[in-house]
């Protein structure tokens, strides 16, 4: 799978505001990078093979 | 009996007392708030203390007790609740001035279990605020300070929890673990901290950081006293659309001292990630000691260990946005910014994402099973430092710069992520005086286990015995 493209600043504004946040708010300038860096942690799970594997939607180890 | 003797007395020990009329637990519960008042002004490990309410419930304990109607194990004994387990008609809080006046009608089930078995709620424990983070910071109601070093933090989120148990501030403490936040405080604090199944203690009135990776579970000085909470807290819930059906054993029965033959497994990828070398050293002195009592250690391979860092924020972080939506919408700015990005962050998460960390979740399960069928136990350091100055961002391991957060929940996120049964066991102290701990993990259910080689350990060492300068 490819990584992902660096989220710009005009789509992270656009996201946000389709996410509720306040898009003129000042705050937005802290957490760009913030969000940057916790898509950035997500990159190993692209070199994974998880094809054929269905999501654990909830872990229900043996619950009987 | 000296007071502070008994606030070092065991839940175990104190129960004995207890039963047998040798100690009233109107003496207990007064020398456990004598000692709250002595340290808190250092520690901060409460948020709300119930002093009225636990000296009337000593005195009905007693009367009881001494008209032969003994309730259970933890009859007159105190217990203190993190502050997102709901208590009728006590405030929880969550660590949030934004609920500072939430006050549930019902008690979680947790919290129900444990009074029906006679424990007296000393109070509620402060957090890391929402339980997201592992630190013990929050300034609604002020950061939690370690016992053995206050300038050094408790860890969290269960912080207050660590430090009140580690203090002889109450000899049972309850926390909840979505990355790691019963085990980091005990690590951190010189305590045992267990994480159960997942399934195996109810979340029913719980506030949630992750549905499906948020585990309740004791936080005690010794196993033994772990074993004898999680007898009293698991089992099947109808309310917690998780819960397991699987029967309880008695756990304090798995505490014969006999390892021999156990299998331990100790992944290699645990030492090519960033540790401490007194905390690596004291880890693997302490599998040594296993090996002596018995067990058959070898060395395994869990090669997806590089990744649980990167499914566990695939997952939590979407999970805790989804609950916490509208409360970071409205009164965002109201949270401490820390908390406030991590729970924006996650709104950037894709479905996508979400589901492929599901998906990674699904693999890194079935290699994490196939690891136990060769083995009983895993093992390793539960947190790769001692604890850290408070407010600080890195922590220096071996000359590199890791960012605390990243650092402090390197080693207990895998066992979010599979929902194996984890705990954390005091294994030592660093030259500069502070706890260390070694944590081992095993089958889904298969508590017995865990509690079985930890209680080994503990037998054999007297790393818990020591007290904090507090």
């Amino acid at each position: 799978m490819p990584a992902d493209p660096q989220l710009t600043w005009e789509d992270f504004l656009r996201l946000a505001q389709q996410a509720g946040l306040d898009a003129s708010s000042p705050h937005l300038a802290e957490l760009f990078p913030y969000v940057q860096g916790v898509l950035a942690s997500l990159e190993p799970l692209r070199s994974l093979d998880v094809s054929g594997e269905e999501p654990d939607m909830a872990f229900l180890p043996n619950p009987e | 009996m000296d007071t502070l003797e008994l606030c070092y007395l065991s839940a175990a020990e104190l129960s004995r007392g207890v039963r047998d009329r040798k100690l009233s637990p109107v003496e207990i519960v007064d020398a456990h708030l004598a000692r709250i008042e002595a340290t808190e002004p250092v520690l901060n490990s409460f948020i709300t203390l119930l002093p009225e309410q636990a000296r009337a419930a000593a005195r009905r304990a007693e009367a009881e007790i001494q008209a032969g109607r003994r309730r259970g194990p933890l009859h007159g004994i105190p217990v203190g609740l993190k502050d997102l387990f709901n208590t009728a008609g006590v405030r929880t809080t969550s660590g949030s001035r934004l609920l500072d006046t939430f006050i549930p009608k019902e008690d979680c089930t947790v919290a129900a279990r444990l009074q029906r078995a006679g424990g007296i709620l000393l109070g509620k424990l402060n957090m890391h605020q929402f339980a997201y983070g592992p630190t013990g910071e929050n300034p609604d109601y002020g950061h939690m300070h370690n016992p053995w070093d206050p300038e050094r933090i408790s860890g969290g989120s269960s912080g207050g929890s660590g430090s009140a148990a580690a203090a002889g501030q109450c000899p049972i403490t309850l926390g909840s673990d979505t990355g790691g936040s019963i085990r980091i405080p005990a690590a951190l604090c010189g305590i045992v901290g267990l994480k159960p199944t997942y399934g195996l203690v109810s979340r029913h009135g719980l506030t949630p950081l992750a549905w499906s990776m948020d585990h309740p579970g004791p936080m005690t000085r010794t196993v033994e006293d772990a074993a004898l909470t999680l007898t009293v807290i698991a089992g099947h819930d109808p309310k917690d659309p998780a819960s397991s059906k699987a029967a309880v054993p008695d756990y304090m029965a798995a505490l014969t001292g006999d390892i021999r033959g156990l299998r331990i497994g100790v992944p290699k990828e645990f030492w090519a990630a960033p540790v401490d070398a007194q905390v690596a050293q004291s880890v693997r002195e302490a599998i040594a000691l296993l090996a002596e009592l018995g067990a058959v250690v070898s060395e395994v391979s869990l090669p997806l260990f590089s990744a649980s860092q990167a499914i566990s924020n695939a997952i939590l972080m979407p999970e805790a946005s989804a609950y916490h939506r509208d409360r970071l919408l409205q009164d965002g700015d109201k949270l401490y910014p820390p908390v406030r990005l991590r729970m924006e962050a996650g709104l950037f998460i894709s479905a996508a994402d979400y589901l492929r960390g599901q998906q990674a979740r699904r693999v890194f399960n079935l290699q994490a099973r196939r690891l136990l069928e060769q083995v009983d136990l895993l093992a390793g350091p539960a947190v790769p430092v001692t604890a850290p100055h408070l407010l600080a961002p890195t922590v220096d391991i071996g000359g590199r710069q890791v960012g605390t957060t990243a650092a402090l929940t390197q080693y207990s996120r895998p066992y979010n992520i599979t929902g194996f049964p984890a705990i954390s066991v005091p294994c030592g102290f660093s030259d500069a005086g502070l706890p260390m701990g070694l944590q081992l993990a095993g089958r889904p259910f298969d508590e017995l286990t865990v509690l079985r080689a930890a209680h080994a350990y503990q037998q054999a060492t007297q790393w818990h015995l020591r007290r904090p300068p507090v």
